[in-house]
Formats: structure tokens, sequence, C-alpha cells
């Protein structure tokens, strides 16, 4: 089966952490993940300038090293991140920003592709809140 | 048509759990996570609503969330993560309450 997986939480949330999780038991599984989407405070999990204390779990990294591992399709929403500073270097390039934290693997693109994701897949399944 | 209700919220900062059972469909399910589980907590209210929703068989929690909480409850069948996955493709929509 196929599955969309959209996030709305940062890595710092429980609930990226849950989505992790279930992102990985569905692979395990022998299902597909037809796209990972990231929006509204989700983005946060795609900056690549998220510093994790030493105790604690990187999440961040943990997704950035699932999506890369499993040649994912991570798709960050544009105008969320751009709200958020999340910014790839053609965003930073047009709106004269001085940093760039969003590279490969992760994607800007639109609402739309969260849309498509969900036509594609046989489930979508929303991870956010606590 | 069903529904599998995902909550995390605990339920006494919000209604949602409450909401959801108001309009549960009669072969829907609800799986707790995160702080969602303190519902299954002995002696509150939230407890006593899901007790007269009568959800035999149709209420789960997820089991390290419950375990991180110190919820040992027989109301709500425990599940993992392989399990999570096959509840959302038992039902036809997996429905969020973020």
């Amino acid at each position: 089966m196929k599955f969309a997986i959209a996030v709305f939480s940062p890595a710092h949330a429980p609930s990226s952490r849950r989505a992790l999780r279930f992102a990985e038991a569905a692979l395990a599984g022998g299902h597909q993940i037809a796209r990972l989407f990231f929006y509204q405070d989700g983005v946060h999990s795609a900056s690549a300038n998220v510093v994790t204390p030493q105790d604690e779990l990187d999440v961040a990294a943990q997704w950035r090293a699932f999506i890369e591992g499993n040649q994912l399709d991570a798709v960050v929403c544009i105008a969320a991140a751009l709200r958020r500073g999340v910014l790839d270097a053609t965003e930073a390039n047009r709106y004269q920003r001085p940093a760039v934290n969003l590279p490969a693997p992760w994607e800007l693109s639109g609402l739309g592709q969260l849309h498509e994701a969900a036509q594609v897949a046989d489930r979508l399944v929303c991870f956010g809140g606590d | 048509m069903t529904t599998l209700h995902v909550i995390s919220h605990s339920p006494f900062g919000d209604n949602r759990l409450a909401s959801c059972l108001r309009l549960l469909g009669t072969d829907d399910a609800i799986l707790l996570c995160g702080d969602a589980v303190y519902a299954l907590r002995a002696g509150t209210a939230p407890q006593q609503l899901l007790q007269t929703a009568r959800l035999q068989h149709r209420l789960f929690a997820l089991a390290e969330d419950a375990q991180a909480r110190a919820i040992d409850s027989t109301l709500a069948e425990a599940v993992d993560y392989p399990a999570f996955v096959e509840l959302s493709l038992r039902f036809d929509k997996v429905n969020s309450w973020l």
C-alpha cells in the first residue's frame, strides 16, 4: 500500500518523532511512501540549522538520514517555509537573505503537492500537536 | 466508510476527545497517542467518558506513549508502530485531531 505522510510539527515536538517512527514501520512492513509533506511548523524539521542538545534525540537529523537512505520524496511547503525563515539557495537569493538552510534532499514546493500525494496514496496520515 | 481517529492532545486541556466521541461512527475507532493516553488514567472524567462510550475493540493506545506515562489500562488495546500502520490500513480514512 502507498502512504502519504504530512507532518505539521517541528522536530522537537513528540509528534514529529511519531511520524518518523510510523514512516519507518510503514517501509519495514513492505509499504511505500508516496510523499512526505512538511507543512506549518513542520518545516522546521527540514532546517539544516537545527542544533539539538547532546542528550536529546536529534529528530531533524534522523529525518534527513531516513529520507536520504530511502530516497524519499520530501516536500516542504514553500509559503510555510518562507515565513519561518527556512530557505533554499534560490529563495535566499530571490529575497536577498544572508543564509541558506534547506539543502537536498528537501524540496520546496506548494500545497498542490500534498493534494496530489493524497490522491496518489491509499492513505494520508497527518501528524501534529503534542 | 470507516475512520480511525488519532488524538494526541491531553483530554485535560481541550475538548477534542469529547468532540470526537460525539461524532464517532459505529464502526470507527480511536487511537490515543502522546498526552492523549492520559484519558486512560483510572478515576478521571475522561476515563469515565471512554467507559460509557462502550468502545470494545475500537479503542487503541500507542504502547510506548502509555508506558512512558505509566498508564496501564485494559480499556484500550496497546499497539506498537507496525500495528499502528496496520490499523491505518484497516480503516478507510485516518483523521488526526491536530
